[in-house]
């Protein structure tokens, strides 16, 4: 077993409250839980060293921190810092209310085993419930803020429950300042015919270490609409399950990572179809630059009844240096034969042609690949549903693209 | 439609019968003094005993892999005999004449040409029965051209430099648990070498078989194309039908020096077990070859036999320019399990490979691929592109698809595709409409899907695959 495990078990040994004895039966878990290495598949790209290195402590005190602002949105906020819920949206709208768990909590949305939602499970001491009343449409957008002040642990967990025909939009925020460890999971129980547009920023980029999850469960007719966008650290590793617990729901998934410098980031995808009729779609683009290292794991998992199932997933990459690496595995099992599957991946460079023709035409070589690889991750920060976020995130993905040295 | 399925699921397996030729059969059980007396029976040289005993010393440090997506009880290697020989194999036969004709009859039986047809066909042949080869055809034509083509056995006294050089070279001894299981107990296999510049004149051939009761058959295959060399080479199998479990473990290498060419085509049909799984064989197989400078490697597979299937042919592409292919049919019906798929490992510039994989899923059965392409940081303006199709006929079997891709290079373009379908009732209908009975409608449309590969099979293998889809899909579509 790792230090940094014992420690963290050790702490958790620690805690006095009313989770006592759920956290009791996640402890026994994670004790029997080896620690990851390059032989566990989950975990066969991403080295935890930098969980190892990481000196970042549970804190008693700390210091204030606000989110960053977004032009013209007006969050319903709800803010961690390092890991304590600081505040909470003061007037809420009708139908939508924000509770602090003390007890009964654990949901069975994440994966039972995963061994950093087991972290989190006895670390987390402020848990938050937020819940969605009957076919009641919020229009404001939530945002679950995670602020890590320097040499901060901070462990968080959400859970969000949308009833029938309830709608929601939420934002998982995490912001880094300096270096921090943080597990952060998000369950979300979507109700029969309920929607949820969900957006998960994970672009703290630099000596963080950051792992956690946003997980799904889908009723009926239920439909979700998820962004991810994502800059590595020294580790990054987000796992999202998508799991259709009612027919003819529909989840589309988004993702984008773009990486430089040494960053790491994982994403680990996997969409349960466990009952017939229902449909996924999947996109998921990255560019690693530098001496990055991208992973990607795209599951899909057709159980046996799950007839007409349609499932659709694509994983495109940009390779920018011949000192990172990108490696990927888009996954099918598939036990129905009446449905209809796909995955393709590629991996490349920007495409030459291209690039000559945009010179020939008197753009820079620089802004012809800026406007190509850019092009590329653009196409889905414009399929965002609530514009103001695709408006505020565009310019930052930009940016940081256009640092980034292309060989 | 289920009960259509059940029918085709209760077909015979025709290559299922036993021999009844005496045979020399060493007690079951694993340790030093089996393979002692297995080098001992095959009169091997020092060097070579010390190869295989290196070998069972690593493998007894290793553990069974157990990450592939197949079920099966643990195998006791303790209970497996290492070595079976058909007793008249004592006075090695010279020539066709003396080969025990019980043992001509059974290749007879499984349609295998020796002696005439083969005149005709133009392949020759090394056929291994149990653990031994029982005799290998057309060798002084094979001569002339300078092309060796004996089993291993007898390479290892007459050519041990080649041996030495190679053997281990592309599967080193403690790749994997079941290779170098094979290192230690390997009893017999073929080895062929091609000569610069020279062009095999005709196809090569190997066929194995099974016959004892509680075996396991571990051959070996090395084939070396030397510089500017072609050379086709086909392999079959079969086994006889019984109750138990039987294990096959062989490790083939292929080495394709500078400009070499190399295809090797394999027809799998070992028993695969009744319908409830009963028996069938485990197929564990290593297989890999190494690609110099423009040279190319290229395995066509047709997987239809064996209860468990565990076989990655992959490609090593070394050399700049060189090529790998994989075009693979993988069938899986009753309680079959196949985990099969290749490996390409771009070293190399301006390297290329193609991946083609067809899966048919029937019954009760899993169907996997399993596949790594890889891209070195050298390997400059590479190539890979991966195509894997499913097809699921019924609603009790599995298809799945676990694709690697690993890129280190930016100039590098590895493209990756994967669909799963069943029999469409569009297609069924047209079919049908046009007066086409459903079961041929169905053996069509599976042998459209799976066209891609069969033609790039040799014709003789390319109708036998043809006709072995057509049989084990017998009626299982209504």
């Amino acid at each position: 077993m790792s230090e940094w495990l014992q420690h963290a078990i050790a702490h958790a040994d620690s805690i006095q409250d009313g989770f006592a004895d759920q956290r009791a039966v996640s402890l026994a878990l994670l004790k029997d839980t080896k620690w990851p290495s390059r032989k566990t598949e989950a975990w066969k790209y991403t080295p935890l060293r930098a969980v190892e290195r990481s000196s970042a402590v549970v804190k008693e005190e700390s210091p204030e921190l606000a989110p960053v602002d977004v032009v013209g949105l007006d969050f319903l906020e709800l803010t961690f810092v390092d890991g304590q819920l600081v505040s909470m949206p003061e007037d809420l709208p009708e139908g939508l209310t924000i509770e602090m768990q003390e007890s009964d909590l654990f949901t069975t949305i994440k994966p039972e085993r995963h061994i950093f939602g087991l972290v989190n499970d006895v670390l987390a001491a402020d848990v938050a419930v937020v819940t969605v009343a009957e076919n009641v449409k919020i229009d404001s957008v939530l945002r679950i803020n995670n602020l890590l002040s320097n040499g901060a642990q901070g462990h968080i967990r959400v859970v969000v429950e949308l009833e029938a025909g309830a709608a929601l939009k939420v934002v998982e925020n995490a912001e880094a300042h300096g270096a921090t460890l943080t597990t952060a999971y998000t369950e979300f129980l979507i109700g029969v015919e309920a929607h949820l547009e969900h957006y998960r920023f994970a672009l703290q980029a630099g000596d963080n270490v950051a792992l956690g999850g946003s997980h799904f469960k889908l009723l009926g007719k239920a439909t979700l609409n998820s962004s991810i966008i994502g800059f590595g650290s020294d580790l990054q590793r987000i796992d999202t399950d998508i799991i259709y617990a009612g027919e003819k729901a529909e989840a589309k998934l988004n993702a984008i990572y773009l990486l430089d410098g040494t960053e790491l980031f994982d994403l680990h995808a996997n969409v349960e179809h466990a009952v017939p009729n229902c449909t996924t779609e999947e996109n998921i683009r990255g560019i690693a630059g530098d001496r990055s290292r991208a992973v990607f794991n795209g599951r899909i998992h057709i159980h046996r009844d799950a007839q007409k199932t349609l499932a659709e997933l694509n994983n495109r990459n940009l390779l920018l240096s011949d000192k990172a690496e990108i490696n990927t595995k888009p996954e099918l099992e598939i036990y129905a034969d009446d449905v209809r599957c796909a995955h393709g991946a590629t991996i490349a460079e920007i495409d030459k042609k291209a690039l000559y023709y945009l010179q020939t035409r008197g753009v820079s070589r620089s802004q012809a690949q800026l406007m190509l690889s850019f092009g590329f991750i653009n196409e889905l920060i414009d399929q965002m549903p609530t514009a103001a976020l695709a408006e505020w995130v565009r310019p930052i993905i930009r940016d940081r693209f256009a640092q980034m040295e292309v060989k | 439609m289920t009960e259509q399925i059940d029918k085709a699921l209760a077909r015979e397996y025709e290559a299922g019968f036993v021999s009844a030729v005496e045979s020399e059969t060493f007690e079951p059980g694993l340790d030093e003094d089996v393979i002692r007396r297995i080098s001992e029976v095959k009169g091997e040289p020092e060097w070579m005993l010390e190869w295989r005993l290196k070998a069972f010393r690593v493998w007894q440090e290793m553990e069974e892999p157990d990450w592939a997506h197949l079920s099966y009880p643990k195998i006791d290697l303790q209970s497996v005999s290492y070595y079976s020989a058909p007793k008249s194999m004592k006075d090695k036969p010279k020539s066709l004449d003396e080969v025990d004709p019980e043992l001509l009859r059974t290749y007879e039986k499984l349609g295998i040409p020796l002696v005439e047809q083969q005149m005709l066909a133009g392949i020759a042949v090394d056929a291994v029965f149990d653990s031994v080869s029982v005799v290998t055809t057309f060798r002084e034509k094979l001569e002339e051209a300078g092309v060796i083509f004996c089993p291993i056995s007898e390479a290892v006294h007459k050519y041990p430099d080649l041996i030495k050089k190679y053997i281990g070279s592309v599967v080193p001894t403690k790749d994997n648990y079941f290779a170098a299981l094979n290192c230690a107990v390997f009893t017999d296999g073929s080895f062929v070498y091609i000569p610069k510049g020279t062009r095999c004149p005709m196809e090569l051939s190997t066929y194995f078989r099974i016959n004892e009761q509680n075996t396991g058959q571990f051959e070996r295959t090395l084939i070396i194309a030397d510089e500017g060399s072609h050379v086709s080479y086909l392999e079959g199998c079969t086994a006889p039908q019984r109750d138990e479990n039987q294990l096959h473990a062989a490790v083939v290498e292929l080495v394709a020096l500078d400009n070499a060419e190399i295809k090797y085509s394999t027809v799998q049909n070992w028993y695969p077990g009744d319908e409830d799984g009963k028996g069938g064989i485990y197929n564990f197989v290593t297989k890999r070859g190494i690609c110099h400078t423009n040279a190319k490697i290229s395995w066509t597979q047709v997987e239809t036999g064996s209860a468990v299937t565990w076989k990655y042919p992959s490609c090593v592409l070394k050399g700049d320019n060189s090529i790998g292919e994989f075009y693979s049919v993988a069938l899986t019906r009753g309680r079959q399990q196949a985990d099969t798929g290749t490996k390409m490992i771009h070293i190399g510039k301006n390297t290329k490979s193609t991946i083609i994989s067809k899966g048919i899923s029937a019954g009760k059965s899993n169907n996997s691929y399993r596949g790594l392409v890889r891209m070195n940081p050298g390997a400059e303006g590479a190539r890979n592109f991966t195509q894997c199709d499913s097809l699921l006929i019924g609603d009790q079997c599995g298809a799945h698809t676990f694709p690697y891709v690993e890129s280190r290079n930016p100039s590098a373009i590895v493209e990756h595709e994967a669909t799963t379908s069943k029999v469409s009732d569009d297609q069924m209908f047209l079919c049908r409409q046009r007066g086409v009975d459903p079961e041929k409608a169905v053996s069509m449309i599976v042998n459209g899907f799976c066209k891609e590969v069969f033609k790039e099979l040799p014709m003789e293998f390319a109708v036998e695959a043809g006709k072995l889809l057509e049989i084990s899909l017998e009626g299982s579509v209504g």
